[in-house]
């Protein structure tokens, strides 16, 4: 009994080595979300009526304490929030409106004359959604630039899925 | 012998029943540990703990202790806003200061005015700053390069930039680490050592601070 009790015992030691339920950042497919500044929210589904144009909201949020540029900033050189849909998917967004951007200036010396044009938090994109019949499964980009009030990232881009079932 | 069954079968479902506890506790704590990995990456620039940074250490006050920092500096060459070569081995025996920029980046904007100031103050004692532009660029179209040469040029006037702006920084990324924030600064030595190293925004006093250790002061 002493040796099946230790096998036992060993298996125990097993466990304490590794996720006996496997890893959950491996197996969630999304090992990469936890890094994006901006994640999207939802809806992952959209129920529209196949040619007519319908409202859709796409909601999205920023990371604690990071913003983006808004979609119209301030200056030239930064860099503003967008978003592109396939022009190939059946689906087509029309009257893409973005919020307008909260006004802000970095809380620190030197950044007193620099006011930028950003999202922070929540927010959503709005537009007229028009299918054609079926199930489309649209894949949209959202490109952002992020920044803290001490450092920025470089542009990056996250998929924006949505299934859209037009009838 | 029906006893001695009975007491094996309690004590393989204890046996059991302590197996999945350790699996279940191993399991929380990775999820724990995972969760707080995600933080720190959802954080970097926040939390100050950028990829491959550690608060503190060696590197200087006020920055990251990069694994940069106390490597040889990896030459490299990138052309200029004029179109000039520039190699950072031209600035052997130089105190050198690679500042990691982009247009975009509204703290680097912060800092680069304290910049111009630094290396006019510390030129004569043999200190150098290079600008190094991580804006995109499409180098294979050379009307939209030259639009976007002429738009980092802009701005670098704006900003009073006196030292030399190189740019593509991304061709050099993975020689410096990937530095995934902007503004970064290497603090170069006179022997070549990187000496410090700063991600983000920083005071003008601790870039003086690495400026002079760089020049050995």
């Amino acid at each position: 009994m002493s040796g099946w009790v230790s096998t036992l015992l060993a298996l125990m030691l097993l466990a304490g080595q590794q996720n006996p339920f496997g890893s959950l950042l491996q197996n969630s497919g999304k090992k990469d979300a936890p890094t994006e500044a901006v994640r999207y929210l939802y809806p992952e589904q959209v129920a529209v009526t196949a040619g007519q144009a319908t409202p859709v909201e796409l909601h999205f949020s920023v990371k604690q304490g990071l913003h983006i540029n808004s979609h119209v900033p301030r200056t030239k050189d930064m860099i503003p929030t967008t978003i592109l849909f396939p022009s190939d998917a059946g689906v087509r967004m029309s009257e893409v409106e973005f919020p307008a951007g909260k006004d802000f200036v970095l809380p620190v010396p030197g950044a007193a004359g620099d006011h930028l044009s950003v999202y922070s938090g929540d927010f959503a994109v709005r537009g007229m959604m028009t299918a054609t019949r079926g199930e489309h499964l649209v894949q949209a980009k959202l490109r952002y630039q992020a920044c803290d009030n001490r450092a920025c990232m470089p542009p990056h881009t996250i998929p924006v899925v949505v299934n859209v079932e037009s009838r | 012998m029906r006893d001695k069954n009975f007491l094996v079968a309690g004590l393989a479902m204890v046996v059991f029943v302590m197996l999945a506890a350790a699996g279940w506790a191993n399991w929380m704590n990775r999820k724990h540990m995972a969760e707080m990995q995600a933080q720190r990456a959802m954080d970097p620039m926040v939390m100050g703990n950028m990829p491959g940074m550690q608060m503190g250490g060696d590197a200087g006050t006020g920055e990251m202790a990069s694994p940069m920092v106390g490597k040889q500096a990896a030459d490299f060459t990138l052309t200029d806003l004029s179109g000039k070569k520039v190699s950072l081995a031209d600035y052997k025996g130089k105190a050198v200061q690679l500042n990691f920029w982009a247009t975009w980046c509204a703290p680097c904007k912060i800092e680069t005015p304290w910049l111009a100031e630094l290396e006019k103050q510390y030129k004569p004692r043999g200190f150098e700053i290079l600008g190094v532009s991580f804006d995109d660029l499409d180098l294979n179209d050379a009307a939209k390069l030259k639009t976007e040469t002429a738009d980092i040029a802009k701005t670098a006037k704006q900003l009073g930039i006196n030292y030399p702006v190189l740019l593509d920084g991304d061709a050099i990324s993975k020689k410096y680490g990937d530095p995934e924030v902007f503004p970064t600064s290497f603090f170069v030595d006179r022997q070549g050592k990187i000496v410090a190293a700063t991600m983000g925004l920083t005071s003008k006093d601790d870039l003086e601070s690495n400026i002079k250790k760089a020049l050995g002061e």
